[in-house]
């Protein structure tokens, strides 16, 4: 299997065919698709549209068989592929979500694509050959050691597009691959998705709601109304100029039709002026973003320059602009003070605005988030736009009137009483809008206001914007939205911040070569050798066995590079709060074990003898291949090590999810409250609350994309990377059996 | 938002120590609970995910209140371990609310060893016995929901499920920590550890299930339906 097959073999694969498809989730009156008929010819490109909310999505999870997988409800109809369910064969349908990296599986590029060939047992050596043609097929042309978390957005739903290939569908499913890309990322993403069904020329289905640039792609358009049923289908170009009308009263972006004009909203113009004024001012600023690792170590990377001052004026509108990666949302960010600038400064008058309490921030700021699910507050939506207001002190009857008539512009007005966590990504992006402006801060800082939205509602929050600057407000944007660019009066460009030069790794330490299975049990062995000594004499021997053990196993390896620096005192860090257990339990022990002091001491030492090979041994094991280990060596089952390894390689993400519903919350008037203690840990809980919900729905997505890549039946699979015991591995556990010896010989 | 706090369930603690042996047996469950699909033992693909991300995401938070724990919390009890088991309970959240959500057998276990595991990487008091800690936490818990049948999960269930984990807890901790301590104290700990593990963490995991469910993040689970049906009446 080399590149890209020469000649196109004829397609005979790829019969889709929907009966009388109805569903409804459980919890829902009306069903989400409503009776809906088709048949997709073998190696058929169709483009599917509707307006939001009106079952795309769940469309083309019907068709990938994958409706009962993250959901729950009643399904009528059929769904055939070749005359089979779908997923009779893994892989068969192949599909890509619209987030990206919410399907990202592994830590590395050639292990990612590589998931499919697991679970349908694939033997390793073939992997890397089809991994290849995969990769050169969608033309992203990187070594397969490259982690996944440095690929840009598009790169990323490029890697999802291998992924999907390399376990050969007949069927690809793409779920608005574009839509939170830039325009430069988004164009290669198509070029791929083409390159991609000119290699493999099988029947795919796009989602898409910006036509424009899919038309010449595809051959055949359908459309979904409202409640989900199918109201127009057939030849692309014939369809556009059919329903053209039709199209452009669902608020679908028709190519060729001009932006729609903004619509006045009548809440703000009825509002009295807001009494505050703008002082928040950004000086040039380097932005820095340190990310967390599992293991308790960071890596701090350069997320944002701004080479020139920001001073949003009252009525003005700036519009951050420049490719994904360019710091946009880090320059926002910063503006409201959850970043602190590495050099340069934003500041209210001489106050750096990070200084500012939750409420001075509050009425100075309004944010909207990229995010917005993860930040929700408010038990209904009215709740949820007063939450500022009531923070501040403001909530009053005409306060309410407004909320009314701001829901009512935004075209949420009908939702007042919904739960806010049930409204559709683009209803939850008009919320955070309206919550962020009804209690009239003077400067409003918007991450990509206008995606997600179709004609109508982008009228409403453009309107919206233009509405909140003419009376007094100050506009700043992050976006890649050229109508929205035009309408600002400043526009500022980033670049991508340089990539760190690359320092050479130091050397690694001798035990660091050994295994995560041999590391976690030389830890564990630690047990016994703390058990066995029953006076202190014995314990201080033990202790003084490992601690020269402890030297040796931190001993700097073969090979080149610098020595690796602070290992002693990485484990003195690592030892602290094992000091501190170990002066609790021999406190307790004297205190309930009869007063009696050796025993106490000699308690104390059995934590520290249990403890120190952890401090030594543990900040060397490495989660990613800790599941190759567990399922190879241990033969524990395979799927959860695989989920397990999944969730180790998204904890790192989980500080900045933590960091964004903090801010969000701080924003709003809500945050925490360091000097009041119970308040405090309320609002620790809450943004935990925030954190578990959002890690849930990350779950939710990925067990979509991992069954859409045949993991429901891989019980039985192979693996990318062996897992091999070497001498390493053997030494570190002879190693630690050496203070038990020691304790049984000294007893 | 409904998050449970840890200083309410505490402070319910240590008013309620009296009726310790009684709050922990499972009393009549008046509303039947929604079960797991069948087969009992056919995992889907989102019931191991969800364990997975949910016992890392505790895990995270673990390691948080291990620090805690470890510092100011240790000054106020005094470095005094039976009062300090009051606030133990927070470790057996995960097994309970694990087995809560997906309600299969082995859920707890999975959800409370992952905590376990992600919360002893970044470095913790107890080093790799963290780990063991967790897997025979998870046991005890994971007991309560089989002699349950896998087909109560109420409050009273829930609490079942957060008490048995104290004494898993206490008696392998009397092989390491609390070893030399006469009987009676040893005793007296499993108790508490015992009662912090049936407010803490199943009153308390059982509102924070019920808060996820009302949150609309658990509509693939049974607490989800239960949501939705609750609201459809």
């Amino acid at each position: 299997m080399a590149g890209v097959a020469p000649v196109a073999p004829p397609v005979t694969v790829g019969h889709v065919i929907l009966d009388a498809v109805t569903w409804r989730p459980f919890g829902r009156r009306e069903p989400v698709l409503h009776d809906v008929s088709l048949a997709l010819e073998p190696g058929e490109r169709v483009l599917l549209v509707g307006p939001s909310g009106s079952g795309k999505s769940t469309l083309l999870r019907a068709i990938a068989g994958l409706l009962e997988t993250a959901d729950a409800g009643e399904l009528a109809g059929s769904v055939t592929i070749d005359g089979h369910a779908p997923g009779t064969r893994a892989g068969e349908v192949g599909l890509v979500l619209q987030e990206p990296g919410a399907g990202v599986v592994a830590s590395t590029v050639g292990r990612d694509v590589a998931f499919g060939l697991e679970n349908v047992s694939v033997p390793r050596a073939d992997m890397p050959a089809a991994v290849a043609a995969a990769l050169g097929a969608v033309g992203l042309a990187k070594p397969g050691d490259t982690p996944t978390s440095a690929l840009s957005g598009g790169e990323t739903q490029r890697l999802a597009l291998a992924g999907a290939l390399a376990l050969r569908p007949s069927v690809l499913l793409l779920d608005e691959p574009t839509a939170m890309l830039d325009p430069g990322h988004a164009a290669q993403v198509r070029r791929s998705v083409e390159g991609a069904l000119t290699a493999y020329p099988i029947t795919a289905v796009v989602v898409e709601h910006v036509l424009g640039p899919w038309v010449d792609l595809v051959d055949r358009l359908l459309v979904l109304d409202d409640d989900g049923t199918l109201v127009a289908d057939g030849p692309v170009h014939k369809v556009l100029r059919d329903e053209r009308a039709r199209l452009l009263d669902m608020g679908i972006w028709v190519p060729g039709a001009p932006p729609p004009a903004p619509l006045a909203p009548a809440a703000l113009a009825a509002a009295p002026q807001s009494s505050r004024t703008q002082e928040v001012t950004a000086t040039p600023m380097v932005i820095d973003r340190t990310v967390r690792l599992v293991d308790g170590s960071t890596r701090t990377r350069t997320a944002a320059t701004l080479d020139v001052p920001l001073t949003p004026l009252p009525t003005s509108a700036t519009a951050l602009v420049g490719p994904s990666g360019s710091g946009k949302s880090t320059v926002l960010l910063a503006l409201a003070g959850a970043l602190d600038p590495v050099q340069g400064s934003v500041t209210v008058g001489e106050t750096p605005v990070a200084d500012l309490s939750t409420t001075e921030l509050a009425s100075r700021v309004g944010w909207v988030p990229q995010w917005s699910s993860s930040t929700l507050v408010g038990r209904t939506v009215l709740d949820e736009v007063l939450v500022a207001s009531r923070a501040l002190g403001e909530e009053s009857p005409e306060r309410v009137t407004l909320a009314h008539a701001l829901l009512a512009d935004l075209g949420l007005g009908h939702l007042e009483g919904a739960d806010p966590r049930e409204l559709s990504g683009g209803e939850q992006r008009r919320l955070a809008i309206a919550s962020a402006v009804l209690h009239r801060p003077p400067l409003l800082l918007a991450d990509e206001p206008t995606v997600g939205q179709d004609r109508h509602t982008w009228a409403a929050v453009v309107g919206l914007l233009a509405a909140y600057r003419e009376a007094g407000g100050a506009v700043v944007v992050s976006t890649h939205d050229a109508a929205l660019i035009d309408r600002a009066h400043t526009v500022v460009e980033l670049d991508a911040p340089p990539a760190a030069p690359i320092e050479e790794e130091p050397r690694r330490v001798l035990a660091a070569q050994a295994g995560p299975l041999a590391l976690l049990l030389g830890a564990l062995v630690a047990i016994p050798a703390g058990i066995i000594p029953g006076h202190w004499h014995t314990s201080l021997g033990v202790l003084a066995v490992q601690a020269l053990l402890a030297v040796v196993a931190l001993w700097s390896g073969p090979g080149r590079g610098p020595r690796p620096t602070g290992r002693a005192k990485r484990v003195l860090v690592r030892m602290l709060p094992g000091l501190l257990g170990a002066l609790s339990v021999g406190w307790s022990t004297w205190l309930l074990g009869g007063h009696d002091t050796t025993t106490a001491v000699t308690a104390a030492l059995r934590v520290l003898i249990i403890v120190l090979p952890s401090a030594v041994l543990l900040p060397l094991v490495d989660p990613d291949r800790l599941g190759d280990h567990l399922a190879q060596r241990l033969g524990m089952p395979s799927r959860p090590v695989v989920a397990l390894a999944a969730a180790l390689q998204r904890v790192h993400t989980f500080g900045e999810v933590w960091s964004e519903i903090s801010l969000a919350r701080r924003v709003r008037g809500l945050g925490i409250d360091r000097r009041r203690p119970v308040a405090l840990v309320r609002d620790l809980a809450t943004v935990t609350f925030g954190l578990l919900v959002r890690t849930l729905r990350m779950a939710a997505d990925l067990a979509v994309a991992m069954d859409a890549r045949g993991f429901a039946t891989a019980s039985r699979r192979t693996w990318f990377a062996a897992a091999p015991w070497g001498r390493a591995d053997t030494l570190v556990t002879l190693g630690a059996l050496v203070p038990v010896l020691a304790a049984v010989l000294l007893t | 938002m409904a998050a449970h706090t840890d200083t309410s369930a505490t402070a319910d603690a240590s008013t309620g120590a009296s009726s310790a042996g009684t709050t922990a047996t499972p009393g009549s469950t008046r509303t039947r609970s929604i079960l797991a699909t069948r087969p009992l033992l056919g995992w889907r693909t989102v019931d191991i995910l969800t364990i997975a991300f949910l016992g890392a995401a505790l895990g995270i938070a673990f390691w948080g209140w291990g620090v805690f724990y470890n510092g100011p919390l240790s000054a106020i009890t005094f470095g005094f371990a039976p009062l300090g088991g009051l606030f133990a309970g927070p470790w057996f959240l995960a097994g309970v609310v694990g087995g809560l959500v997906v309600r299969r057998p082995g859920a707890a276990l999975f959800c409370e060893v992952v905590a376990a595991l992600v919360s002893m990487i970044p470095g913790t008091e107890w080093g790799a016995t963290t780990l063991v800690s967790g897997i025979v936490q998870g046991l005890g818990t994971e007991i309560a929901f089989a002699l349950l049948g896998y087909r109560a999960f109420g409050i009273a269930a829930a609490m079942l499920a957060g008490a048995l984990a104290g004494p898993f807890a206490a008696a392998y901790e009397s092989f390491t920590w609390i070893q030399d301590w006469s009987l009676a104290w040893k005793v007296a700990y499993a108790g508490v550890l015992a009662l912090s593990g049936a407010v803490v963490a199943g009153a308390g995991g059982w509102l924070l299930t019920r808060a996820l469910a009302v949150a609309g993040a658990l509509g693939a689970f049974p607490p989800g339906q239960e949501h939705r049906e609750t609201r459809a009446v």
